[in-house]
């Protein structure tokens, strides 16, 4: 019967995907830097992934759902702020970034010394180019390694590496040159 | 171990990527290095600050609910669907033309059982990636973007053409699922109307002309060892001469 297992799929669908709802969420509201957008985004996300649920095998279901949000966030920012999504220069340029020396140690320490200065961390890693922000996004805060950032994002694990170098490079330069110390 | 040698293996060494001999190396080197040791503390004060300055974003509880409510308002249309093939395709016209419906029953159509249901299932398919506006996963008008997209993706690769000399420019391509396989599906556009044309191995005969419904038009040819279906909104001449069009571009 058609129902019965609708039913079953709908129901492996809510046990295996919708507990990774929260990490979805947070991925599409640091790239769409809106709550209301990122709820539009999560739930065309989420009714994607359930109709692609049969394509999902085994392996993690974070990743795959995270992977369905990024591509649907994209989507979204593609018709509605096209100007977010020039490319990165070529990812090429990056190698000599990768591997030069890092720039000056900064005063990290100080990092943590206010909330005010924490909260400005956070507009900092709003500000990055969306490739960087969501490199750096899920790896520090949904903790995934290279590998599933790389699935994530459909890159090769070198571009997550420089990306993510970058990522750091950047806020810490920013940082350093805030002007307060 | 050289400093040179190590510091572009600091990243990876504090995200937990190294294999364990070559982490207990670079600790070792960084412990003792003057250097080191600061950048070092650096970068895992910034990890530190980040992940303490960062909003814990959750999924608000009414959204939770919207989403819950939406899949079960889709599984239950897709059980509708499972059971009368054009259902979907009815549910759908009925939330976009409510009020047209009124003027006349014959619209909805249901389940007409000559219909093959894989014309239903690409009928629903082409609907359901304009209601979802998901019409492409891939955005591109270059073929060469747009063909190997496909690859790994589906058994089929489909002959990606871009026919925008002939008024049909490609605006991308897109993974469905017809009869429960991954079908690949490349879109074009006729002025404002969308063409979906869903790429299966061959298996049925054409259906010789164009079959209209709802004013969709759907037309069916075999090519080789594929099955091209080809749905859109624009009118029966418009998507004849379309197949026109893309068999001789596909057929070198």
């Amino acid at each position: 019967m058609a129902w019965i297992a609708e039913r079953r799929r709908r129901s492996r669908f809510e046990t295996v995907v919708l507990p990774h709802l929260d990490a979805g969420y947070a991925l599409a509201r640091w790239l769409t830097r809106n709550d209301a957008d990122a709820a539009d985004v999560v739930q065309e996300a989420c009714l994607r992934a359930f109709r692609y649920f049969d394509s999902y095998r085994e392996g993690d279901p974070k990743s795959w759902l995270l992977r369905i949000v990024r591509r649907t966030c994209y989507d979204w920012l593609e018709r509605n702020r096209p100007s977010e999504l020039v490319p990165l220069e070529t990812e090429a340029d990056l190698e000599g970034v990768v591997h030069a020396a890092p720039a000056a140690v900064t005063d990290a320490g100080a990092l943590l010394e206010s909330r005010s200065d924490l909260r400005r961390l956070d507009r900092l890693i709003e500000e990055l180019p969306t490739p960087l922000r969501e490199a750096i996004v899920l790896r520090e805060l949904h903790e995934l390694d290279y590998r599933q950032i790389a699935e994530v994002t459909g890159v090769p694990i070198g571009t997550v590496m420089s990306r993510l170098h970058r990522a750091r490079a950047a806020l810490r330069q920013a940082w350093n040159g805030k002007g307060c110390r | 171990m050289q400093c040179e040698e190590v510091r572009p293996r600091f990243e990876a060494y504090l995200d937990g990527e190294l294999a364990r001999a070559e982490q207990a190396q670079l600790r070792e080197h960084v412990e003792d290095c003057p250097d080191c040791g600061p950048e070092m503390a650096s970068l895992e004060q910034l990890r530190a600050a980040i992940r303490q300055s960062a909003p814990d974003y959750r999924a608000p509880e009414a959204l939770r609910s919207q989403i819950r409510f939406a899949i079960r308002r889709e599984a239950a249309a897709n059980t509708a669907a499972a059971s009368r093939p054009l259902a979907w395709l009815a549910y759908a016209a009925s939330l976009l033309l409510a009020v047209a419906v009124g003027s006349g029953g014959t619209f909805l159509m249901l389940g007409d059982r000559q219909q093959d249901s894989l014309t239903a299932e690409v009928m629903d398919s082409h609907l359901r990636s304009l209601l979802a506006t998901h019409l492409t996963d891939v955005a591109s008008s270059d073929q060469h973007t747009v063909k190997p997209w496909f690859a790994g993706r589906s058994d089929v690769s489909p002959p990606a053409v871009d026919l925008a000399a002939q008024g049909f420019p490609l605006i991308g391509g897109r993974l469905d699922l017809i009869a429960g396989k991954p079908a690949p599906a490349l879109v074009y556009k006729r002025r404002e109307h969308v063409i979906s044309i869903f790429v299966l191995p061959a298996a049925r005969g054409d259906i010789g002309s164009t079959l209209s419904r709802q004013g969709y038009n759907l037309r069916h040819w075999d090519e080789g060892d594929l099955a091209f279906w080809a749905v859109t909104d624009a009118g029966a001449a418009e998507l004849a001469e379309f197949e026109r069009v893309f068999r001789s571009a596909t057929s070198s």
